[in-house]
């Protein structure tokens, strides 16, 4: 059998060909993913609200007055009584305290973004290193993680953040913290972890370890890569959860934040409006709505990713 | 001709999946006699496992028989509905299946399994009746009685396999289908599990259809063989004339592709290739792209499963006359 | 003829697993896997390490690629390059050093593969860690080794992932993968029960030919004596933990000497309905090896056994002539 070739191998930059693979898979994926209508759905939804957070700073530059449109401070002196139905000045009305909604609306989506996704990478970055390490090396570290995981995921959420909120104040950039961090270190780092215990046992990481890799190597190279399907699955998923406990922290008045769903829904309450009757509905709906589409959306993009994360689930 | 047990006759059956039909068995033909045990070998893909469900009619939603006719001991069950079949499975026909510490439910114990296989097909015995079969066929087997209330991960590899053939005879059936019962036991526990299956089969005069990748083993157990390639069936005859004197290439190739422990150390002969995607099955005889003797023929056109010599079919446009060793 | 010295040799090697009594607790019960053997692998040729499941074969392949560490015992690798070394003692940077040495190639082609890496990436890695080459000269080695081991043309295999393979290309990508380092010696974890039986020989004659192309011996780990004949020329079976057996292949086969062993035999099925085989019965199934007594392990199962074989300790290994050993008080 001949041992070498006869023509130069002529092997292009290695950065390109991976770049062409990483193309190559993602069409794959997304052949998948369109496949099941629910992430599609999700995806659209996801898209009209990024399309409406981008809009809010270009509204508010060239086409709003800032004296009457700005969501915190603006208010209209050339309506009477606050709070005021849908007009043609306010397409979506005005708050108790002359602001414009829509423009709050807005304005709350990007913030709502923002949140969600800072909360979901903290907690995913934390959560995959924890969990690859604990599976790894096992024994005390594993140990002492993974109580603290079920310490964490035995208290009840919401209650935790109150206090912790009272101990501490907590603006938005302090809540996306503390949330990553507790959901990082509670029941996502416990799935992580399982799955990183399948992938430690197989036989391709002996064959690493046989060829002189090093616990770093190999968590680096061979776990991590294999647990982002699934930490990105989690992302989504905790987007959601982020976006639903700030709108809750919020509505009780919790949070040190300008403006967000949860305090446009919190103003209502406050001035008395949230039971009020159905002529006052425009105070609530929008970013109740909006909380929900928004929750709802990355929960179908989730659930559509599963589909693609975990194959057992696909249909034949 | 004997008392046929089974006739199978051109069974046709395929698979929808996302990327297309996959036909997993194609035109297949035999027969089983009564008392006596066929031997179906093939690679992974052959369609062996395939049949043994399609025998069953336990096939999954996305399966389909698109044609052929399957005949136990003279009735049609090929178009029965659901509530004849039921009548039919584990009575007429049944089954040990393949990786059988997967076929146990961990949440009950052994006995109560088997008196579930009971009860469901004889609606009319009841529960003390049925512990006494199960006694019956624990012994039968090679089972202590008393481990009928233990629970499966209690029993060793060999001993769910036991328990496993148990529940396949737990309702007398007239032909079992053995798919790949011992392949991931040790040698030793393999070799009682075999010698204890021949005497089953004897002392119920039943018949058998054993199926496996394992040629030694197949040599040993079947009267007959069936030898199967990507979906279709290359060649069947006497155990004997499969070894001594095959006549499709494939039987010859998979025949000096197996070493063995006695006689001498001989050459072994490798098969260029791979078994073919049955997505796309290639065109005529499907064993045309490795067969040394392949012709524009063999590309063309699907050679006719026919007899050769007596009991002896083969589907071959070119049938190798190999001389006795 | 050249001398031929011994590639491999292991001494009165010793693997014991705790049997879990908790975090905080020492465990009084120890699993015997590996449980004093020894063996010599000469170059230029292979040793297949045959034995049921539960024997420690596979513990014993992975103790030689320090996979497992040894409780006890020498792992002495002869090694052109390096000198002789006991590869049981090392630690450290000199560990990682002598892990281009000795590789292993496992039984699994579906899983011994990282999905999330193309060819390339799984074939280069032991040069990765190594640090050998640079990234030209690994592609150029990759792709060299990859013609060699029949993926042929290599450039349209290097950049594919281990799904788009069949299982035979799979094992030739392990294959690859072990030899990259040139490594003197390889370890097979029963690198072809896995796979389609036309498929398995030509991976078996692959590895033969690499075995005098490249100057590679293996520890041939299988549960098959048909395999281990046709790849081996020496054979040690093994049997909870112990080495009972050992001789050149022709020699076992035809002149098994331990009752195990002719048991293991007799129960082989041999491929021609003609042959009448009798197997030799013995009774009961292969226990545990936790904590045994010191007695012959086959003790309870032997048709030879009496009541001296139970009141001494484990048989030693003994030359019964021309370097077959057995370890037993009745032959």
């Amino acid at each position: 059998m001949q041992t070498t070739t006869t023509q130069p191998i002529i092997i292009v930059p290695l950065w390109r060909v991976r770049l062409r693979l990483a193309w190559k898979s993602f069409k794959a994926n997304w052949k998948l993913f369109v496949h099941n209508p629910i992430g599609v759905i999700g995806l659209v939804i996801i898209l009209i609200f990024a399309l409406m957070a981008i809009s809010h700073p270009i509204l508010m530059k060239y086409v709003w007055e800032p004296r009457v449109y700005d969501p915190v401070i603006g208010y209209d002196t050339e309506i009477f009584v606050h709070p005021s139905p849908p007009s043609a000045r306010h397409l979506l009305g005005t708050d108790p305290l002359g602001r414009d909604i829509l423009s709050q609306l807005l304005y709350g989506t990007r913030f709502s973004f923002i949140l969600g996704i800072s909360s979901a990478l903290i907690s995913v970055v934390i959560a995959t290193t924890i969990g690859a390490v604990s599976a790894y090396y096992g024994g005390v570290v594993d140990m002492i993680f993974m109580r603290l995981a079920d310490v964490i995921t035995m208290l009840p959420f919401i209650a935790i953040l109150v206090v912790l909120s009272a101990l501490w104040e907590f603006t938005g950039f302090t809540l996306a913290l503390v949330y990553g961090l507790l959901v990082g270190f509670g029941g996502q780092t416990i799935v992580i972890k399982s799955q990183a215990l399948s992938i430690k046992v197989k036989p391709y990481i002996e064959s690493a370890r046989a060829s002189g890799g090093g616990d770093w190597h190999i968590i680096l190279t061979h776990m991590l890569p294999n647990l982002l399907p699934i930490s990105f699955l989690f992302m989504m998923f905790t987007v959601t959860n982020a976006v639903f406990a700030e709108a809750a922290l919020s509505f009780f008045g919790l949070l040190n934040i300008r403006m967000s769903w949860g305090i446009m829904i919190n103003t209502a309450q406050a001035a008395g409006y949230l039971l009020a009757g159905s002529e006052y509905l425009y105070l609530l709906l929008p970013a109740g709505m909006a909380i929900t589409l928004l929750c709802s959306a990355f929960y179908m993009v989730g659930r559509a990713m599963d589909e693609i994360v975990n194959p057992r689930l696909r249909e034949r | 001709m004997t008392d046929l047990m089974l006739q199978v006759k051109d069974l046709t059956m395929h698979y929808k999946t996302s990327k297309g039909e996959v036909s997993a068995v194609n035109n297949v033909s035999f027969v089983v006699e009564k008392g006596q045990s066929l031997g179906l070998v093939g690679e992974s893909g052959c369609g062996k496992t395939s049949i043994a469900f399609s025998l069953l009619r336990l096939l999954p939603d996305n399966a389909e028989i698109k044609g052929g006719d399957i005949i136990l001991d003279g009735a049609n069950i090929t178009d029965m509905d659901k509530k004849q079949l039921l009548k039919v499975r584990w009575k007429g026909i049944s089954m040990v299946f393949q990786a059988a510490m997967n076929a146990l439910n961990p949440i009950f114990t052994v006995g109560e399994q088997i008196v579930e296989a009971i009860q469901v097909h004889n609606p009319e015995i009841n529960v003390a009746e049925a512990k006494n079969n199960v006694t019956d066929l624990f012994t039968l087997v090679g089972l202590d009685p008393k481990l009928m209330d233990r629970y499966p991960h209690e029993f060793s590899g060999g001993m769910r396999q036991r328990a496993v053939i148990a529940m396949a005879l737990a309702c007398h059936p007239k032909l079992i289908i053995a798919d790949e019962p011992t392949t991931a036991l040790d040698v030793i526990v393999q070799d009682r599990i075999l010698s204890q299956l021949k005497e089953i089969q004897d002392r119920l005069d039943m018949s058998m259809i054993y199926i496996s990748h394992d040629i030694a083993v197949i040599a040993e157990v079947s009267d007959r063989i069936g030898v199967m390639y990507a979906g279709r069936m290359a060649e069947l005859a006497k155990a004997n004339e499969i070894f001594k004197r095959p006549i499709h290439p494939y039987t010859y190739a998979l025949m000096s592709a197996f070493p063995s422990i006695k006689g001498p150390k001989k050459s072994l002969t490798t098969l260029p290739g791979e078994p073919p995607d049955l997505l796309n099955p290639p065109s005529g005889c499907r064993f045309h792209p490795r067969c040394p003797r392949a012709t524009v023929q063999c590309r063309q056109e699907t050679p006719p499963f026919i007899e050769h010599s007596p009991g002896h079919f083969a589907a071959c446009w070119h049938p190798m006359e190999v001389e006795n060793e | 003829m050249s001398e031929i010295t011994s590639l491999v040799k292991v001494e009165h090697l010793v693997k014991k697993f705790p049997v879990s009594a908790g975090l905080f607790k020492t465990s009084k019960s120890f699993i015997h896997a590996v449980d004093d053997i020894s063996f010599e692998i000469d170059s230029g040729s292979s040793l297949g390490l045959v034995g049921e499941s539960g024997c420690g074969k596979t513990t014993t392949g992975k103790l030689l690629t320090r996979l497992y560490d040894p409780t006890s015992g020498l792992i002495e690798i002869n090694d052109p390059r390096a000198g002789r070394v006991d590869l049981a003692s090392l630690k450290g940077q000199a560990l990682k050093d002598f892990r281009g040495r000795v590789q292993i190639i496992f039984q699994d082609p579906y899983e011994s593969l990282n999905p999330r890496r193309t060819i390339f990436d799984t074939v280069s890695e032991p040069l990765v860690v190594q640090g050998l080459g640079n990234i030209t000269q690994r592609e150029e080695q990759v792709a060299t080794l990859l013609e060699t081991v029949g993926l042929t043309p290599a450039s349209s295999f290097l950049f594919r992932y281990p799904h788009e393979l069949s299982g035979g290309q799979r094992q030739r990508v392990a294959i690859a993968r072990a030899l990259v380092v040139n490594p003197s010696f390889v370890v097979a974890d029963e690198p072809t029960s896995m796979l389609d039986v036309s498929i398995r020989i030509g991976v078996m004659q692959l590895m033969m030919e690499l075995a005098n192309e490249m100057d590679v011996s293996y520890l041939y780990i299988t549960h098959d004596l048909a395999v281990a004949r046709y790849m081996c020329q020496r054979i040690a079976v093994m049997y909870i933990g112990k080495i009972i057996e050992k001789a050149a292949t022709e020699e076992l086969l035809s002149h098994p000497l331990h009752p195990y062993t002719r048991a293991l035999i007799s129960a082989v099925p041999v491929p021609d309905p003609e042959f009448q085989r009798q197997a030799i019965p013995i009774k009961g199934g292969v226990s545990a090896p936790i904590d045994p007594p010191d007695q012959c392990r086959f003790y309870s199962r032997c048709p030879l056994a009496d009541s001296f074989c139970r009141n001494n300790p484990h048989p030693p290994l003994e030359d019964k002539g021309g370097g077959h050993f057995v370890a037993c008080y009745k032959v």
